[in-house]
């Protein structure tokens, strides 16, 4: 069954000023400028980009912190009133589901952002996963646009239009306000390895978008001074794999844990229960097998995904889930799952890019100096 | 001739893999259109076939990679390398900015000049093919 494509509040803006693709069942930009450019104005300044596309929903009512410890794998309770947390959600066998950002809005309030293209499967998992627990599961995808601010610039360009002191704002805290007199949601987060901030422009339908329309350029006029750029999806996707953030479907799916994704501080096995607790202390118990790790290649040429990954003497050690060219290396990057003897940081490795075997060498995430870049850089 | 946004210089042949030949006797350059570099946008590594090498018309003779791709590059025209330009090995973004001169290719001798010429596209055929493929 085919469906149209979705558009968001920003879909002509995009469309005059970028090649545009379609993504996860929208039409979104890939570049403005282009990839280069805009990925480097975010590590040096600032870049504002349109994230409507991923799902969000809110979860309340008496039982929703019990309901989300026992559907994520992260501590939920941890979670204060305008905090947030990186999380997965797992199948019995510890399969991620998907990975995503929880916001507590209020005691018994929580907004879960998570992939465009999970949409369907995720709301249909909570949903059914939800009978037991007194909490009530509403997908609020369609009525909040979302953007992204990012860059070491990015606290300086909403400060220009904002009354909310952001600087009280610590990482992964959140703050309701009001932005180009709209009623906005911003939380310390994001997915570029940089600060910044993710706004959630509230109660505006595609249907009537005039007031994320407003926000998206009141953003990028305040911006304008630090030299902030519009960014598309591949600025997006080559800062994530700079910083070492996984994409779901192609670093993470439901064959491959939070364990092996090296993404096991978001596993909580202390927590009395979760779906696919059982798996993971099994699968820590016995010791995983394959682990996720950073490739950096060390002559010309650029990993690209579902390429093997082989020991000196070329035999098959792994393969590649995620290659590009990263912008500030200026050199090929890449994720792949290696057996764990090899997932060592330094082991020396190589990748068969197309015809030929490219050596490489296993580095820690991020792919950058974090005192330069990111959002631990030295000021 | 500038067809929509793209240049077609009148004086080359083309194939639909977007690739340009210049011709002079037996001796031909090759490269990718300006069609070509501002569909792959920021061209980050190429790879061509060394110097020596046979390469057959419409075959693999290296690739040509953006920060999102990999494409193929499909040599339109069969014949003998003779030179390769190792300026791209450095700056393969010589292909965005000047595709049809610092971003030349390969210089091929050409086996069959009559063969390879019926093949490809005059400058006037390839502007209908690009308007086409633009619609």
């Amino acid at each position: 069954m085919s469906k149209t494509t979705q558009k968001t509040h920003l879909y002509q803006y995009h469309k005059q000023n970028a090649k545009m693709t379609e993504f996860a069942n929208f039409h979104m930009p890939i570049w403005y400028k282009g990839i280069i450019p805009e990925h480097m104005a975010v590590r040096t300044h600032v870049g504002l980009f349109d994230i409507t596309h991923m799902g969000r929903a809110l979860i309340t009512g008496p039982q929703s912190e019990t309901f989300l410890n026992h559907t994520t794998t992260n501590d939920a309770s941890a979670l204060t009133p305008l905090s947030a947390q990186y999380s997965t959600m797992c199948n019995e066998n510890g399969g991620i589901k998907d990975d995503f950002v929880l916001s507590r809005l209020e005691p018994q309030k929580f907004l879960i952002v998570y992939n465009a293209a999970n949409r369907q499967k995720d709301h249909q998992w909570l949903l059914q996963n939800s009978k037991p627990f007194n909490v009530k599961l509403e997908d609020a995808s369609d009525n909040i646009a979302m953007f992204a601010v990012q860059g070491p610039n990015a606290q300086q360009t909403l400060q220009k239009i904002t009354d909310t002191d952001l600087t009280k704002i610590e990482r992964f805290k959140c703050s309701w306000t009001k932005l180009a007199n709209a009623d906005a949601f911003i939380s310390r987060t994001g997915y570029t390895g940089e600060d910044g901030f993710e706004v959630f422009v509230w109660d505006t339908p595609v249907s009537n978008p005039e007031k994320a329309v407003q926000v998206w350029n009141t953003i990028l006029k305040a911006g304008e001074e630090f030299g902030i750029e519009p960014c598309g999806l591949g600025a997006r996707d080559t800062l994530r794999l700079e910083a070492g953030m996984c994409l779901y479907g192609n670093d993470i799916d439901e064959t491959t844990t939070p364990l092996e994704a090296a993404l096991g501080f978001v596993v909580k096995l202390k927590k009395e229960t979760f779906i696919g607790k059982d798996a993971l202390i099994k699968q820590k118990a016995e010791g995983i097998k394959r682990k996720r790790v950073g490739l950096k290649i060390t002559e010309k040429g650029i990993p690209r995904p579902k390429q093997k990954v082989t020991d000196e003497s070329h035999q098959q050690i792994g393969y590649v889930t995620s290659g590009t060219y990263s912008p500030l290396l200026e050199r090929g990057i890449a994720m792949a799952y290696v057996s764990t003897e090899n997932a060592a940081e330094g082991a020396k490795i190589v990748v068969k890019v197309r015809d030929k075997y490219l050596k490489a060498e296993v580095v820690k995430f991020p792919f950058y100096d974090p005192t330069k870049y990111g959002y631990a850089r030295q000021k | 001739m500038p067809v929509l946004d793209y240049e077609i210089p009148d004086e080359l042949h083309y194939s639909k893999e977007h690739e340009w030949v210049s011709l002079k006797g037996e001796e031909a350059t090759v490269g990718i259109t300006d069609y070509a570099q501002k569909q792959l946008h920021e061209i980050v590594y190429v790879e061509i076939q060394k110097k020596g090498s046979e390469v057959k018309q419409f075959q693999t003779m290296g690739s040509v990679e953006s920060v999102k791709s990999v494409s193929d590059i499909f040599s339109p025209v069969t014949g003998k390398i003779d030179k390769v330009n190792t300026e791209l090995v450095d700056s393969p973004e010589l292909l965005n900015q000047d595709p049809y001169g610092k971003g030349w290719l390969a210089e091929i001798t050409l086996t069959d000049l009559e063969h390879d010429t019926k093949n490809l596209l005059t400058a006037e055929q390839y502007s209908e093919y690009i308007k086409k493929l633009e619609e």
